[in-house]
């Protein structure tokens, strides 16, 4: 073993430069604030529930597209823990960041679906959990941590390289009925969290999270105390106390404005509304807060004094259009009440709103986006019959809005409860309800996906479903839509038209939210069925 | 009643017993006057709540369990609950159960959540059903068992292994159905088709629900839909013939909403043998 004269000093340069490279790798791996902010100009990857900021579930990606869309086969799948999924994964160079059934987040190699690690939370036994099913709609992620929100009612932080937790924060205690289904949104240094919980009658909110240390940095109330403005509309006994007003879906964020939008839930007890007369704010709102401090900025309320559990936690989806010859930048929903609404998100005026599936409890909405309420509709002792049903027009399950087509894409579900009033007493961690429905289902019951206008909220198109299941649908920009059924269907459709390209049977609902990356050049569509996640490729 | 009559009852017992003291006897017979005094108060007030209770309950149950329970608990596409014994509810633990939670595989939901009160009324309506006669079938069940054979009831009904199985089994069906739904399914089975009986098709579907097939090719297929999915219909015909249909492939998929499979019976059973039918059907199961 002759070496030459200096290579004792080439080897550890190359060793160097080796380590170097990896550093380069392992920096780059972090998913900063500065990516958040751009997340739409990387399409290889998937950064934030929603795909960015402005809640599209759109991918941009094109190699899948309407020609080859009927080549679609499955890559690989992998088998989550058994229960209900409802996940919507991330990825992020290399690397798929899942959520499975109730709270455990799992790193896959996004190439061969193999786990690379896996977290479980220690979840009591006796977890309360009364509105949901025990779900996890996804992690976020920010430099090079994954953060959860578990149904025990923590935020947790782990490092993403080896699922190890680096923080584990209380968000509010389980036994009053608290709990995290949604996945958090990571802004500048600060996770935000929303819980569920209004079942139950907690009071809800939007709490700001310490990135780095789990330390609470602002919390905002969904429901104003005496003294603040809006607790007026809560009549003059203790009804806001236990008023509910969720906050269990992730909200968007628009850096320009500054303004972090969320979504509200409905008021409890969600079908008597015997000890809370009034509006209820901000139940059943769009609330738009200053994320450096919390500070409620404006706000719409979808549908106030709620009688039917129409939570308006609905994704926000952030757009921006021509609107009476200018340029407005806009916010719009899908709510659960049936109506499809257009607001001037950095004002909160009501542009436009329409119904985009059947309701039979309003005659419409006035200029100011109130309902006019019909007369009857109340829950009662012997019944009710109301469109929408109690789990909504729309719910959880995410829309989908396409820049290339200004179409927003929505399940809608066409079904009606009898909604009936009952007793609502509180005592902490148990179901403060008020009464309930019986969903009016079978074949007396369809759904639909449907292209609204986004700007106008007029139907374009519209492909009828089978049974209203809870359609998550994303968006690409090969001109396609995915989305899937109750019935185990996966399917892609011509985001123009409607018209369906290709279908699969998947053997399981189809509950899982569908998401797209690419890895070496090719492009993934990821969707879970049942309890496993599908990956699909041309 | 109940207790004033325990009251008399245990009242006698001293006597059976060996002599007591004089003093012994006047604390007994103080005790007894006292306890008579609190009974006296006790009683009326504990069955006036329990009758609240049922008339409550009696107010929910028209509400959340008629459509399918029927009034006074008499059945229809529900079971039967005007009886003592509940197969599935042998306790009031089991019963509060079921109506906490429904039993969603056999086509019972959770109508909705219910207050410890609610439940505790809804309870005591249940059963005060089963203390009252019910509406009992009239009929001969042993001579119905004869019109079940000659109007060839077993060529698509299963009772007890025995029949074919184009229609629903019957073995249980007098447990899991009310008269009133037997009756109707008799004379017009197109009326309501059963619903929860099976485990696919879910969610509430029809069952044995007539679908019409006409393929591109012209071909046709008629028959019962057995599952259903967004893209193919999955039917069995009347030889009991299974065909997997692609929608796509079909000119026409028509699902025909009010209509059965199976014949009225109308011209064929009436007046006391429809009763009688209507009884043997009523006693499968271990029914009325």
């Amino acid at each position: 073993m002759t070496r030459p004269v200096g290579a004792t000093v080439r080897w550890p340069i190359t060793t160097i430069a080796t380590i170097v490279v990896l550093c380069g790798t392992s920096l780059a791996a972090q998913v900063s604030y500065q990516r958040l902010l751009k997340a739409e100009s990387e399409p290889q990857n998937w950064l934030t529930y929603a795909g960015s900021y402005r809640s599209h579930r759109y991918s941009p990606l094109t190699q899948i597209n309407r020609q080859n869309a009927s080549q679609l086969k499955v890559a690989w799948a992998y088998q989550l823990r058994s229960g209900v999924v409802e996940t919507s994964p991330l990825v992020a160079d290399g690397i798929m960041y899942l959520t499975e059934p109730p709270s455990t987040v799992t790193a896959l190699d996004v190439k061969s679906g193999r786990p690379l690690w896996s977290y479980t939370p220690s979840i009591p036994p006796d977890v309360i959990v009364i509105g949901s099913p025990p779900v996890n709609r996804g992690v976020a992620l920010l430099d090079d941590s994954v953060y959860v929100g578990t149904v025990h009612g923590h935020l947790i932080a782990l490092d993403a390289k080896s699922g190890i937790v680096r923080w584990d924060t209380t968000v509010e205690d389980n036994k009053h009925g608290f709990y995290l289904t949604l996945a958090p949104l990571a802004l500048d240094g600060k996770i935000i969290v929303g819980v569920s919980g209004a079942e139950t009658g907690i009071r809800g909110f939007v709490d700001a999270y310490d990135a780095k240390t789990g330390k609470l940095v602002w919390r905002t109330y969904t429901i104003p105390a005496p003294g603040e403005a809006g607790n007026e509309t809560w009549g003059k006994g203790d009804g806001w106390k236990t008023g509910g007003g969720s906050t269990w879906l992730t909200g968007s964020f628009d850096p320009e404005l500054n303004l972090l939008y969320w979504a509200t839930g409905n008021p409890g007890p969600d079908w008597n509304a015997d000890n809370r007369p009034g509006d209820n704010l901000y139940t059943d709102s769009v609330i738009a807060l200053d994320p450096t401090n919390g500070k409620i900025k404006w706000h719409f309320q979808f549908t106030p004094e709620d009688v039917h559990d129409w939570d308006a936690n609905q994704m926000l989806v952030l757009f921006d259009a021509q609107l009476g010859g200018r340029a407005r930048k806009l916010l719009a929903q899908a709510n659960r009440n049936g109506f499809y609404y257009v607001l001037d998100r950095a004002t909160g005026e009501f542009l436009t709103g329409l119904p985009y599936a059947k309701q039979t409890w309003a005659d419409g909405l006035d200029a100011k986006g109130r309902p006019q309420r019909k007369k009857g509709i109340a829950p009662s002792l012997e019944g009710t019959l109301v469109f929408p049903n109690i789990q909504g027009a729309a719910n959880w399950h995410s829309p989908s809005y396409s820049p290339q087509t200004n179409l927003f894409y929505q399940g809608a579900r066409e079904m009606g409860s009898v909604y009936y009033k009952g007793e609502a007493v509180y005592k902490p961690g148990t179901a403060f309800t008020g009464g309930g429905g019986r969903a009016v289902n079978g074949d007396d019951a369809s759904a639909a996906i449907r292209a609204l206008d986004a700007t106008t909220g007029k139907l374009r198109w519209e492909f009828p479903l089978l049974s209203p299941g809870f359609t998550s649908l994303l968006s690409t920009g090969g001109g396609l839509v995915f989305g899937g059924t109750d019935e185990g269907n996966f399917f892609a459709l011509d985001a123009e038209s409607g018209k369906p390209l290709w279908d699969i049977q998947l053997g399981g609902t189809v509950r899982g939210i569908p998401m797209s990356y690419a890895v070496d050049g090719k492009q993934y569509i990821a969707i879970a069925a049942g309890v496993t996640l599908f990956v699909f490729s041309t | 009643m109940t207790l004033s009559t325990r009251f008399a009852r245990s009242g006698q017992a001293p006597s059976t017993r060996p002599e007591r003291s004089r003093g012994a006897r006047s604390r007994q017979v103080r005790f007894w006057c006292h306890a008579a005094i609190v009974f006296a108060i006790l009683v009326p007030r504990a069955s006036a709540a329990q009758s609240a209770d049922v008339q409550a309950g009696k107010t929910l149950f028209n509400g959340l369990c008629v459509t399918c329970h029927g009034f006074e608990g008499t059945g229809g596409a529900g079971p039967p609950l005007n009886r003592p014994k509940l197969t599935s509810a042998p306790t009031d633990a089991a019963l509060r159960a079921i109506i906490s939670d429904g039993i969603p595989d056999r086509g019972m939901p959770r109508v909705r959540r219910t207050t410890e009160n609610e439940l505790k009324q809804l309870v005591a309506y249940v059963r005060s059903l089963g203390r009252t006669a019910g509406a009992k079938a009239t009929g001969n069940a042993q001579k119905g068992r004869d019109h079940y054979a000659k109007l060839g009831c077993a060529g698509c009904h299963i009772v007890n292994g025995q029949g074919g199985s184009f229609g629903p089994a019957l073995s249980e069906i007098g447990r899991l159905r009310g008269a009133d739904y037997l009756r109707q399914a008799i004379l017009d089975p197109g009326a309501m088709l059963p619903r929860g009986t099976l485990p696919v098709p879910a969610r509430g579907y029809q069952e044995y629900l007539p679908v019409r097939v006409v393929m591109k090719d012209g071909s046709e297929v008629r028959g019962v839909r057995i599952n259903e999915d967004l893209f193919t219909i999955q039917i069995r015909d009347a030889k009991g013939a299974f065909h997997s249909i692609r929608k796509s492939n079909a000119e026409l998929v028509r699902k025909e909403m009010g209509v059965s499979l199976m014949p009225s019976f109308k011209d064929r059973v009436a007046g006391a043998d429809l009763d009688d039918l209507v009884a043997y059907l009523a006693s499968l199961g271990g029914g009325q």
